[in-house]
């Protein structure tokens, strides 16, 4: 009988060790990063797909059936890359205020 | 048992605001010994601030005695809240563990009610200050001192932390804006955050 | 000129050795040792510290330059914290056994795994067996001050010792407290150069380390014996010369809080001695009787002063904030040299250990009060175990609430 009592909030899984995330990190969100965001024109948009391959959080993807870019609000960082990138030009950078919606809102930075 | 003591949480932005969040801490403190109270001021150490945008907190606790728990991770029940980049509303529940009747001191271009607009939990606070900070006084320099403890060798309060503490003494009680002043360097921007700052009262 | 200035125990420890004049530094980054090092890094760069800045491509590296420049004749310091000081381990015999005495400052981090930046003494503590001197200071102040003490002390020619200057990582390195940094020209006046009675020179040349039989191995080891023999006579003189030079008031080897008339008390070393004794202050108005015995060098163990300052209470609580895997109290390190201190006693103390503080976490007022009720039922019982795991064990279960 071991002397150990471990409150629940307190089990750790042996070694430390956990299973590794596959496609998205809900431990590691950082939406919140960001000061602005980039929004696209999807007129403009020729789906070359540049801002997919330059984004280094992979926060751009084609969405195969209405064939329109979709981006990631919960972990764009707004580093700007896919402005640059935007071969047709058709991203620019806004001021995250002014959208109610894309809120991440942590408890806690971790 | 548990003593008295006033919780200040800054939020601001990594790498660019990192220094000023740093300042504000140093104002605050500052200001507040010269008033005869027993301070702390320092940074979080889990946010690791180099990294450019990451919502980082630095902190201060102020009391009419010596504080006892001087080894805390966080602030949990900041009475004061004071955000450098407004855009962080959105980001994180920055009223989490408010004590009712908090205050909120905002560096913003908007009005306390679009501000507003973005907290749930705005029932918490007694009243929200909105000042351009970043109207009054540049982010100034960069520096990678970061979290690690390093010695301020910038003059303290040169950027936007200089006209935010100023406007705080609006609604702090732990110290006032002629202390502030005396220990900031960039002495107009205080008095300028002090006096264009918009109260609102809830 | 001296000044007040309100630094972390990064920056501290940084003046400390710039004020100790060190000449050669070897860095490698890693948290919460980074600030030393980036201190350091700025003060050499803009001319205000005249010493060699070599980055080493580890700890191993690090270490291994440090008590190269030692034996060169340079006053040198490094550092490290957690997982780099057990990385360094290899070097740390070398560098005792060949009476090289550099300083390393430890900004204790708990041990992989996993990642954990909180403080922990057991990184250094692993090393307590090779023959540095090893102590810990429990503010910025007292991190500045050993600093420059400890070169006094190792440098001693009665004692050619490697020193470990050790403070808590965040609660003493990262969190900026009031302190006074002397003038140099005092510090000049109590800190000579380095003179070491045999240092590498071309035109003398000499063997460090050569292949020997075993037959003369106890002999090698009974030379650093010896070295210790003289090593609390020469603390006890360095700390009064400096309590005398700049006004403070360190007792050599454990520092005393309300212990003259205390039936129980907090022994343990570093920062949370502060805690205790605000603890103990509250203690005390609710007519329980307890004291703080804060150890202020791990090695050498001052085994006299730690017996006399453990005889005065019947029931002693080693609050350890490091572990002893397997070790025979089941918790940390320093419970069995605690107990051994106090083996010869007529009426010894009942001496427990509470395995608080691990990981970094807090120890809180609230712990202090459990560990007390503890400490106060073993004197009625006449007994208590040989460790209790704050928070996990049914005697000292939520304890933060």
């Amino acid at each position: 009988m071991s002397r150990f009592i471990i409150p629940k909030h307190l089990e750790v899984p042996l070694g430390a060790c956990l299973p590794a995330p596959v496609k998205e990190q809900p431990g590691m969100i950082t939406g919140n990063w960001r000061t602005e965001r980039p929004v696209i024109d999807h007129e403009a948009c020729t789906t070359c797909l540049n801002c997919f391959i330059y984004c280094p959080d992979a926060c751009w993807h084609l969405d195969e059936k209405t064939e329109q870019m979709v981006w990631n609000a919960d972990y764009c960082k707004g580093c700007m890359i896919c402005v640059n990138e935007c071969a047709p030009n058709c991203l620019s950078m806004v001021n995250e205020l002014e959208f109610p919606d894309g809120v991440v809102r942590l408890e806690k930075p971790f | 048992m548990s003593q008295e003591v006033y919780e200040v949480t800054i939020w601001a932005r990594g790498v660019f605001q990192d220094m000023e969040g740093r300042h504000a801490t140093l104002l605050m403190a500052n200001a507040a010994d010269l008033g005869g109270k027993f301070v702390q001021a320092w940074d979080d150490y889990a946010d690791l601030p180099d990294r450019v945008g990451v919502p980082l907190r630095k902190y201060v606790r102020l009391s009419d005695e010596e504080i006892e728990m001087r080894f805390v991770y966080v602030n949990n029940n900041p009475v004061l809240v004071m955000i450098m980049d407004d855009t962080i509303v959105k980001g994180l529940n920055i009223l989490r563990g408010m004590p009712q009747g908090g205050s909120l001191v905002v560096n913003t271009k908007r009005t306390p009610d679009e501000i507003l607009a973005f907290i749930p939990n705005k029932e918490l606070l007694k009243n929200i200050v909105c000042v351009d900070a970043s109207g009054i006084a540049s982010d100034a320099a960069i520096d990678f001192m970061g979290s690690e403890g390093g010695v301020e060798v910038a003059s303290v309060g040169a950027g936007i932390s200089a006209p935010l503490v100023g406007a705080a003494s609006k609604v702090c009680d732990q110290f006032t804006v002629e202390n502030v002043v005396k220990v900031a360097a960039n002495k107009d921007g205080v008095q300028k955050g002090f006096d264009t700052a918009q109260v609102k009262a809830l | 000129m001296a000044k007040e200035v309100f630094y972390s125990g990064c920056a501290a420890a940084a003046y400390g050795a710039k004020d100790a004049r060190v000449e050669v530094i070897s860095s490698y980054p890693i948290r919460p040792y980074t600030g030393i090092m980036m201190e350091l890094s700025k003060l050499v760069a803009n001319g205000e510290l005249e010493a060699e800045f070599v980055h080493g491509e580890g700890e191993h590296a690090q270490v291994s330059i440090a008590y190269g420049a030692a034996a060169a004749g340079a006053r040198a310091y490094t550092g490290s914290s957690g997982v780099g000081v057990t990385y360094a381990m290899e070097c740390y015999s070398p560098a005792a056994g060949g009476r090289l005495p550099c300083q390393m400052a430890i900004a204790d981090r708990a041990l992989d795994p996993p990642g954990d930046f909180g403080s922990e003494h057991t990184d250094v503590m692993s090393a307590r067996d090779q023959g540095w001197i090893m102590g810990w200071a429990e503010s910025p102040q007292e991190v500045y001050d050993n600093t420059i003490m400890y070169y006094r002390i190792g440098e001693d020619h009665r004692v050619l010792l490697p020193q470990f200057c050790c403070q808590d990582g965040y609660f003493v390195s990262h969190i900026p407290g009031r302190m006074q940094m002397e003038d140099q020209k005092a510090v000049d006046d109590f800190l000579p150069p380095y003179n070491h009675p045999h240092t590498l020179d071309p035109n003398k040349p000499i063997n460090h380390g050569p292949q020997i039989f075993p037959d003369q191995g106890s002999a090698i080891n009974v030379q650093r014996a010896v070295a210790f023999d003289d090593v609390e006579a020469v603390i006890a003189e360095v700390v009064g010369d400096y309590n005398k030079a700049f006004g403070r008031d360190y007792s050599p080897f454990v520092d005393e809080y309300m212990m003259d008339d205390a039936e129980i008390c907090f022994f343990l070393q570093g920062a949370h001695a502060r805690t205790a004794r605000y603890a103990v202050n509250h203690l005390r108005k609710q007519g329980i009787k307890a004291g703080v015995s804060r150890l202020r060098f791990m090695r050498p163990f001052p085994t006299q002063a730690v017996m006399e300052s453990l005889s005065k209470v019947k029931a002693v609580g080693v609050v350890e904030t490091n572990t002893s895997y397997g070790g025979a109290a089941r918790g940390g390190a320093i419970i069995h040299e605690a107990r051994h201190a106090c083996y010869n006693l007529d009426n010894r103390p009942i001496i427990t250990s509470f395995m608080a503080g691990l990981g970094g976490e807090i120890v809180t007022l609230n712990e202090f009060y459990a560990m007390a009720k503890v400490l106060s039922d073993a004197v009625k019982s006449g007994k208590a175990n040989d460790s209790y795991w704050m928070n996990f064990e049914k005697e000292v279960l939520d304890t933060h609430s």
